[in-house]
């Protein structure tokens, strides 16, 4: 069947009322979670994980789909009003979109954050659509010593690129991949690492330490280290762009989405680089230099534009390695994961022919969700904006109600809400001297799927190693991470940063 | 970043413990039992390399934290950076949340439980109102029961314990 009648039948699922209101949920709550500060999407769909025990596949993954693109919306709604970014990849936003907001121009800079996010999210939406596929097939062929390389090549990236210190994201995939191995060994049914406790035969659960890292550990960070800022919110201004404006943003918008969709898609680790890589080359090619935040300007439009609509492609072109190779390659993405296999479905090259009406209907909500998104997002900003004003007590106090309900209802265990506690003050430490959380999780759902893709490679070879370097494309995926390795330390060398944030 | 080669404790404890973590695993697989049959590559050979991966990285924070601290932190994250006054107080309470509902929530119910973890947390984050933050919380748990109960069938321990 082509891609467009697969597609088309995916439109068709997609546009039921029921699945329609899974997703408008979806794109509402992701919103919502996008605005307010301390909780963010992983979290969120971590906490929604038990409704994938009544829910239909379809209807729940459309809804945490929407989520994870809601997120990216109106997180740029918090920065530019409040200058908080609530994730590390609008950071960028928050610069310059508040400057623009200080200046008394927060309308035309959420404008062109709302509508490049959907322009991005639906061109990488056509760009997944027209790539997964051709992926798949390829993915078809690998076999497990690939698939070992592959693994070992996220493990790296995922590690390396992001961060500041390459040595601590190392740390932090050393503990993912310490905790993915607790419980019983697949292959060899022994008990590993249970130190007795016979809670841990069955292993961590990935909501578990997502829930104890982002809810538990970001609260008592927050407490313990951050200032709350009495920065004043910005008024809204007409959201109304001029014609200059739009000028200024369309090749922004395509040029950020550009930069963005192969960079999501690459494990390459989240939307913080391509984020970064936009804003600087707009900052080269604006006819405006003067008017960036670096130069004392008033803020540029091109600047918000560029990077929203990179932040939003990387989210979609992360769904690429997701659904074609069951690789995630940010932490939301790696909680999705976990739901396909709360589902008993295994996402990589054999999703899109046993379970193809599935992950096309996706694929449609997607664009759905772009235009529900848009709608939701600029003519409602202003009653987005009023969930801002949630006493700080009280938002806190229910994210972590929120928290130990999620982590309680799965099985009842009070030593689960305890381990989720020291999880918790485990991230205060892990965010107190910069170690990155996302390696923890891809590390330890994606550390027993490694230790099995190894042991069946070497059981087909019969023990030889060299299958890794014989096998043209394994071979490859490893030279590759060498390069993921050595590259940053030449360029640094060579006083080239990967991230410039002058 | 310090430049001094003063040693810093918290950073040498980190790396410490993440050598730490590698002697387990080190001693634990070398505890596994003898696995039957034909074995090409044992359930201990992974948690081997694992162990000796973290060991080098433990070993590298351990050498950074004694020659100036781990590199390239950001200026907040440096180790003359203290804990907000107050801080230790509210992250406290929010420990003592929720301690108090993983020991409780048997004994006292689903409802009460969170809702006293959110009096507590409140609290943590500066509120003054616990009778206020109580009528709160459990407005705000009330539904969330229902809905976890009734709509998606996780069954939560029941609302209120009969005995009370």
């Amino acid at each position: 069947m082509d891609i467009l009648s697969s597609l088309a039948i995916g439109f068709a699922a997609a546009l039921t009322p029921i699945n329609l209101m899974w997703g408008f949920i979806g794109c509402l709550l992701g919103t919502a979670i996008g605005v307010l500060p301390g909780i963010g999407p992983a979290l969120t769909v971590a906490l929604l994980l038990p409704i994938t025990a009544k829910v239909d596949p379809t209807g729940a993954l459309i809804m945490f789909a929407g989520i994870y693109y809601g997120a990216q919306f109106g997180g740029s709604t918090t920065s530019i009003l409040l200058n908080t970014p609530g994730e590390s990849s609008s950071m960028v936003t928050a610069l310059e979109g508040n400057l623009m907001a200080r200046n008394g121009r927060a309308g035309p800079a959420l404008a062109t954050a709302a509508i490049g996010s959907f322009v991005a999210g639906t061109i990488a939406t056509v760009l997944l659509t027209l790539f997964a596929p051709i992926v798949a097939t390829l993915a078809l062929k690998f076999g497990p010593a690939e698939y070992f390389a592959i693994l070992v090549l996220s493990f790296t990236t995922v590690s390396a690129v992001l961060g500041a210190s390459m040595l601590r994201g190392f740390a932090s995939l050393g503990i993912g991949l310490t905790i993915g191995l607790i419980g019983l060994d697949s292959t060899s049914g022994i008990a590993r690492y249970t130190l007795g406790v016979p809670e841990l035969v069955d292993g961590i659960e990935v909501v578990l330490v997502a829930v104890g890292l982002f809810a538990v550990g970001e609260a008592l960070y927050s407490l313990l280290y951050q200032k709350e800022e009495a920065s004043g919110r910005h008024r809204l201004t007409s959201l109304w762009m001029t014609r200059a404006d739009w000028k200024r943003s369309i090749p922004a918008w395509l040029r950020g989405t550009l930069i963005g969709f192969p960079f999501g898609s690459i494990p390459a680790g989240g939307a913080e680089i391509p984020t970064f890589l936009s804003y600087s080359a707009e900052r080269k090619l604006s006819k405006f230099p003067k008017e960036f935040a670096g130069s004392k300007g008033e803020g540029a439009i091109e600047g918000v534009a560029g990077p929203e609509a990179a932040n939003n492609a990387s989210a979609t072109g992360s769904l690429v390695p997701l659904l074609t190779l069951g690789i995630p390659t940010s932490a939301t993405a790696a909680i999705l994961l976990a739901a396909f296999q709360n589902y008993n479905l295994q996402p990589g090259p054999m999703l899109f022919q046993t379970s193809g009406d599935l992950v096309w209907t996706l694929v449609a909500s997607l664009y759905i969700g772009n235009v529900i998104l848009l709608v939701l997002n600029l003519p409602l900003v202003g009653l987005w904006v009023k969930l801002l004003q949630i006493p700080r007590p009280y938002l806190n106090a229910g994210i972590l109600v929120f928290a130990t309900i999620g982590v309680y209802g799965m099985r009842h265990s009070s030593f689960d809400l305890l381990l989720m506690l020291a999880i918790g003050w485990g991230g205060v430490l892990m965010r107190r001297f910069d170690f990155p959380v996302a390696p923890v999780i891809v590390g330890m759902l994606l550390g027993p799927m490694a230790e099995k893709q190894l042991r069946n490679a070497l059981s087909i070879s019969e023990g030889d190693w060299m299958i890794f370097l014989t096998q043209p494309i394994a071979a490859s995926f490893l030279a590759l991470t060498l390069l993921v390795l050595i590259v940053p330390h030449l360029l640094h060398a060579r006083g080239i940063k990967l991230h410039e944030d002058d | 970043m310090n430049q001094t080669r003063k040693i810093l404790p918290v950073q040498l404890a980190i790396g410490l413990g993440v050598v730490a973590i590698s002697t387990v695993l080190a001693l634990g697989a070398y505890r596994f039992p003898e696995e039957m049959g034909f074995v090409i590559l044992g359930a201990h050979v992974y948690p081997y390399a694992l162990a000796v991966f973290l060991g080098v990285v433990g070993l590298l924070l351990c050498y950074q934290a004694v020659t100036g601290g781990f590199r390239e932190l950001a200026d907040h994250e440096d180790e003359s950076a203290k804990a907000l006054p107050g801080g230790k107080l509210g992250a406290a309470w929010v420990t003592a949340g929720l301690v108090g509902v993983a020991v409780l929530i048997n004994l006292i119910g689903f409802v009460l439980a969170a809702g006293l973890l959110f009096v507590c947390s409140a609290r943590g984050f500066g509120s003054r109102r616990p009778v206020r933050d109580l009528a709160i919380g459990i407005a705000l748990t009330l539904p969330i029961y229902w809905l976890f109960n009734a709509g998606l069938g996780v069954s939560l321990p029941p609302l209120i314990n009969a005995w009370i």
